[in-house]
C-alpha cells in the first residue's frame, strides 16, 4: 500500500521544486550582486525606494512585482508566486484523486499547498526540497491526524473494554473482528465476540468458524435476533468471567437506512462500547466519505479499520476517511490471514511517503 | 441511487441551458462541471480526461446540423460521449447457460448469485447454484440459505477445501437437471497470484459461457486495474454493479466496462432478494441528464403488477387520494421501495423530502389495516375524516388514534409531493421533447 503514490509524490517533489527554481533561477545572480539593480529581465518602473522599517517577522508578502524586487534585493530571497506552482499543483491534485482521495479532500489538501507556499519566502540558499517537502508533509500530517494504540488503550482502560465494529456492507466487518481479537490474543489479553450480525445468512457460522480457529468465545443467538440482547450478553459474560476485551460484530449496513442506523444508536445504548470502530475498505472511492461521515453522525466513530490494503497500492482512501472525520486510523488489514493487521502510524506512513526515492 | 451524480450533472446542463450563444468559455465550464461530477463519482481519471476533451472538441469544432439549436447541439454531444462511457449492456440470454461470477472480496457475489437465480427463476428457467467459495468460512451457510429461501439448489461442500473438486463434481450433476448454472467464487483482488489461478482453472473446467465480474459500486480508482488484471484472467463478458442503494455512485464500474471492453449486465440495489435490475444505458444516461429512466420502471411494473394497481399518470395529474396510497402500498411489496420508482420516474431535478420515503414495512403494514377500518367516502376524500372519526377508525383497527393521525400525516406529505411534481408539468412537456429530439438525431 501507499508504494505508488509514494513514487508519484515524489516525482511531483522535484516538479515542484524545480518550478521554484525556476522562479528563483530568473536571476541565478549569485556572485555579489548586492546593489539595487533590476534583477528582473523584464523591468516594469522598478521603485527601489521607499523602505519602511520593514516587519521582518511578516512572512506572507502579496508576491507583487514590487516586493519581489524587495525582498530579493533585502533578503536576498525569492518571493513565491501562484503561476510558479500553478503546474505542479495540477499535477499533484491528479496524483491524489488517481489515488481515490475524495474530491472535497483533494481540494482541501492542494488550497493548503497553496496557501502555504503563495507568498513564501524562500532564500536563495536554502533547499527547495525542503520547502516542499515540509509542506507536503504539513499537508497530509494535518490530514492524517495522529494514531491510535490498541493495546495501550486496553491497558489504560478499565475492564471488560468493549469494541463496537461498526461499517456498510461487505467491508470485512467480521474478518476484522477475527484479525482484531487474534492480535490481543497474541498480546496476552482475553477476548470474547459477540455474534452481533444476526442479519446476513452465513454471518454467524463465518464468525463461529474464526473464533474456534483461534479459540476465543463466541457469544451468540440465533439467526434474525435482536443485536442489542446478544451483544449485551456479551459484555455481560465478560463481566463474568473476567474477560478483558469485547468485540462486537454488527451487520453491515447503509448509511442511509434510518431504521437499520436506528438499531446500530440502539445497540450503542445497550452495550455502551469504549470504542466504536467504523470498518471502510481501502478501496472504495468517493462515497468512502460521505458514508464515514454519516456514520460519525448516527452512531459515532472513535477510530477507523481500513480494510483490503493490499488491493491498492495507493491508500488514498485512508486519506479521504482519515480527513473527513478526524479520527485515528487504527488498524490497516492487508490480507486474508489472522496475522495480516498493521497497527497504523501515520508519521510513519507520511515520512515514507515522502522519503528519499525508493 | 446516483441521484448525487444526477444533480451535478443536471446543474452542470442546466448551466449551459441559461447561455444563449455557445462560446468557448461557457463549454469550458460545462465541462468543467462534468469532470467534477465524474470524479467525484469515482470515475477513472483517465477516462473522464478523455471523455472531456472529446466532448470539447466536438462541440467547438462540430457543425450543429439544421434546424438544431446550438444548445441542444452541445447537450447532444454529452449525452453521446456518456453513452459511449457507458458502453453497450452486456447480453443476457434467456437460455441454458453457465455463468462464472468473480470479484474481489465483499463486492456481493454470494448475494448476487442469489438473486441472480431468483431473476433467472422468474423468467421461468430451472436455475442451480455451485458455491465454489471454499475459503471463507460460512459462505455456504450464507449460500445455501438464500438459495433455500427461493427453492433453488445449491451444490456445495463446507468441508472440501478445493474449489475445482466441487466444481468437477456439481457441474455435470446439475447440467442434467438445470438450464441456468450459477458459480459462485471466493473473494480475491488481482495480486493473489494463486487465486488468479484458480479462477482460471475453475473457467477451463467449467467452460462458462459467461464470466461476470461483481463490482462493488463504492470502488474507487482501483476499479480500472483489477478489471483489467481479471478481464487478462478470464476474459470478462459482462460487469454486475452492487450495492447501488447506497449513496456510491459506481463510477467504478464505468471503469470497469471499459477496460474488459463489455458491458453492465445488472444492477443489485437492495438486500432482498428480489432487488437486482437490468441495465440500460440510455435510461441510466437519461436519468444523469434528469429524463426519467421509464423504461426500467414499465419492466419492472410489468413484471411485477398488473396496470390498474398504480396509475402513475394520475397521480401525476395530482389526483392522488388514501385509496391511491393504499394501492401504492400494496404494490410497494412487489415493486420495490418508492424511492426506487420515483427514481425512474421523469421529474427533472424535482427534489422529493426525504421523509416522505421514511416508511418501515411494518409500519406500512398497520397503514394498511387502518385503511381497512375507513369508509369509502373517508378513503376517496380524507379532508372529510375529523376527530370524532378518527376515534371510530382507531377503534375499527385496533390501533392507538395517533396512528390514524399519522397515516393522515404521511398521505398529507406524499400529496403534496405529489402536488410539487404536478407543478413540474411545463418541465416534464419539454424533457418529452428532449427526448424525442434524442431519438431522431441519433
Amino acid at each position: 500500500m501507499f508504494d505508488s503514490l509514494k513514487k508519484k509524490l515524489q516525482s511531483i517533489k522535484t516538479k515542484f521544486a524545480s518550478n521554484i527554481e525556476e522562479a528563483a533561477g530568473a536571476e541565478p545572480a549569485l556572485p555579489a550582486a548586492e546593489q539595487p539593480t533590476e534583477p528582473e529581465p523584464t523591468p516594469l518602473t522598478p521603485a527601489p525606494t521607499s523602505q519602511e522599517p520593514e516587519a521582518p517577522e511578516m512572512v506572507r508578502d502579496k508576491p507583487t512585482f514590487f516586493n519581489k524586487v524587495k525582498v530579493l534585493v533585502r533578503d536576498r530571497e525569492v518571493l513565491l508566486k501562484e503561476k510558479d506552482i500553478e503546474e505542479p499543483l495540477f499535477e499533484l491534485e491528479m496524483v491524489l484523486l488517481e489515488s481515490d482521495v475524495a474530491l472535497p479532500v483533494t481540494d482541501e489538501i492542494i488550497a493548503r499547498m497553496q496557501r502555504d507556499l503563495v507568498g513564501r519566502h524562500k532564500k536563495i540558499g536554502s533547499s527547495i526540497d525542503d520547502l516542499v517537502t515540509s509542506t507536503l508533509r504539513s499537508a497530509l500530517c494535518g490530514v492524517l491526524g495522529e494514531g491510535l494504540d490498541l493495546l495501550e488503550y486496553v491497558r489504560e482502560s478499565e475492564r471488560p473494554v468493549k469494541i463496537l465494529f461498526t461499517g456498510v456492507n461487505g467491508t470485512g466487518k467480521t474478518t476484522t473482528v477475527a484479525k482484531v481479537g487474534h492480535y490481543l490474543q497474541e498480546n496476552g489479553f482475553s477476548v470474547v465476540i459477540g455474534a452481533g450480525d444476526t442479519f446476513r445468512a452465513g454471518a454467524i457460522e463465518q464468525l463461529r468458524t474464526h473464533a474456534d480457529r483461534l479459540g476465543i468465545k463466541v457469544i451468540q443467538h440465533q439467526a434474525g435476533a435482536d443485536p442489542s440482547a446478544v451483544l449485551f450478553d456479551a459484555v455481560q459474560y465478560a463481566k463474568a468471567h473476567d474477560i478483558d476485551v469485547v468485540l462486537a460484530d454488527t451487520a453491515g449496513r447503509f448509511h442511509n437506512r434510518a431504521n437499520l442506523m436506528n438499531q446500530l444508536e440502539k445497540i450503542r445504548r445497550v452495550m455502551k462500547p469504549d470504542l466504536v470502530v467504523y470498518v471502510d475498505e481501502a478501496v472504495a472511492g468517493n462515497d468512502a466519505v460521505i458514508r464515514a461521515d454519516e456514520f460519525n453522525r448516527a452512531v459515532g466513530t472513535d477510530a477507523v479499520v481500513l480494510t483490503k490494503a493490499d488491493m491498492d497500492r495507493k491508500g488514498g482512501a485512508a486519506i479521504s476517511i482519515a480527513h473527513t472525520i478526524g479520527k485515528p486510523i487504527l488498524f490497516l488489514g492487508t490480507g486474508q490471514g489472522y496475522e495480516d493487521i498493521l497497527p497504523f502510524e501515520p508519521r510513519i506512513v507520511v515520512d515514507e511517503l515522502l522519503g528519499d526515492e525508493i | 441511487m446516483l441521484d448525487t451524480l444526477g444533480t451535478s450533472l443536471k446543474d452542470a446542463v442546466k448551466k449551459l441551458a441559461g447561455k444563449t450563444v455557445i462560446d468557448r468559455a461557457a463549454v469550458d465550464e460545462l465541462v468543467r462541471d462534468l469532470q467534477r461530477a465524474l470524479l467525484s463519482a469515482d470515475v477513472n481519471v483517465k477516462l473522464v480526461m478523455q471523455l472531456s476533451k472529446a466532448i470539447k472538441e466536438r462541440a467547438l469544432d462540430e457543425e450543429p446540423p439544421k434546424g438544431m439549436g446550438a444548445r441542444e447541439h452541445v447537450l447532444r454531444i454529452v449525452y453521446q460521449e456518456l453513452v459511449n462511457l457507458m458502453g453497450m449492456p452486456g447480453t443476457v440470454a434467456l437460455g441454458p447457460q453457465t455463468i462464472l461470477l468473480a470479484g474481489l472480496q465483499g463486492s456481493g457475489k454470494t448475494t448476487t448469485a442469489a438473486k441472480l437465480a431468483r431473476s433467472f427463476q422468474r423468467k421461468g428457467l430451472r436455475v442451480g447454484v455451485i458455491c465454489a467459495d471454499t475459503f471463507r468460512p460460512g459462505a455456504y451457510d450464507q449460500l445455501k440459505t438464500l438459495c433455500d429461501r427461493i427453492g433453488v439448489p445449491c451444490f456445495g461442500d463446507p468441508d472440501e477445501p478445493d474449489a475445482l473438486v466441487i466444481v468437477r463434481e456439481g457441474l455435470p450433476q446439475f447440467r442434467k437437471a438445470y438450464e441456468v448454472i450459477i458459480i459462485d467464487t471466493q473473494g480475491r483482488h488481482a495480486l493473489e497470484e494463486h487465486l488468479i489461478e484458480e479462477i482460471i482453472n475453475i473457467n477451463e473446467i467449467s467452460h462458462a459461457d459467461h464470466r461476470w465480474l461483481v463490482i462493488d459500486a463504492a470502488l474507487g480508482q482501483q476499479a480500472s486495474e483489477q478489471a483489467r488484471r481479471f478481464h487478462e484472467a478470464i476474459g470478462i463478458d459482462g460487469v454486475l454493479v452492487t450495492k447501488m442503494d447506497g449513496t456510491a455512485k459506481g463510477g467504478g464500474a464505468l471503469s470497469a466496462v471499459a477496460e474488459t471492453g463489455s458491458g453492465i449486465v445488472f444492477i443489485g440495489s437492495g438486500e432482498t432478494i428480489d432487488d437486482l435490475e437490468r441495465f440500460d444505458p440510455d435510461g441510466f444516461i437519461s436519468r444523469l441528464l434528469g429524463m426519467g429512466d421509464l423504461k426500467a420502471l414499465v419492466e419492472r411494473a410489468e413484471e411485477a403488477v398488473s396496470a390498474e394497481d398504480i396509475d402513475v399518470n394520475a397521480m401525476l395529474k395530482g389526483k392522488f387520494t388514501l385509496r391511491d396510497m393504499y394501492k401504492q402500498l400494496e404494490a410497494l411489496n412487489k415493486m420495490g421501495p418508492l424511492k426506487q420508482i420515483m427514481s425512474m420516474l421523469p421529474l427533472g431535478g424535482m427534489q422529493i423530502p426525504d421523509d416522505a420515503y421514511d416508511i418501515t414495512s411494518t409500519k406500512m403494514q398497520r397503514y394498511k389495516v387502518i385503511m381497512d377500518s375507513m369508509t369509502p367516502g373517508e378513503l376517496d376524500d380524507p379532508a372529510i375524516i375529523g376527530g370524532s372519526r378518527i376515534q371510530r377508525i382507531a377503534r375499527g383497527a385496533g390501533v392507538p388514534p395517533e396512528d390514524v393521525r399519522d397515516l393522515i400525516k404521511y398521505y398529507k406529505i406524499m400529496q403534496r409531493a405529489l402536488k410539487g411534481m404536478r407543478g413540474m408539468g411545463g418541465g416534464r412537456f419539454n424533457m418529452q421533447r428532449m427526448m424525442k429530439k434524442f431519438g431522431r438525431t441519433q
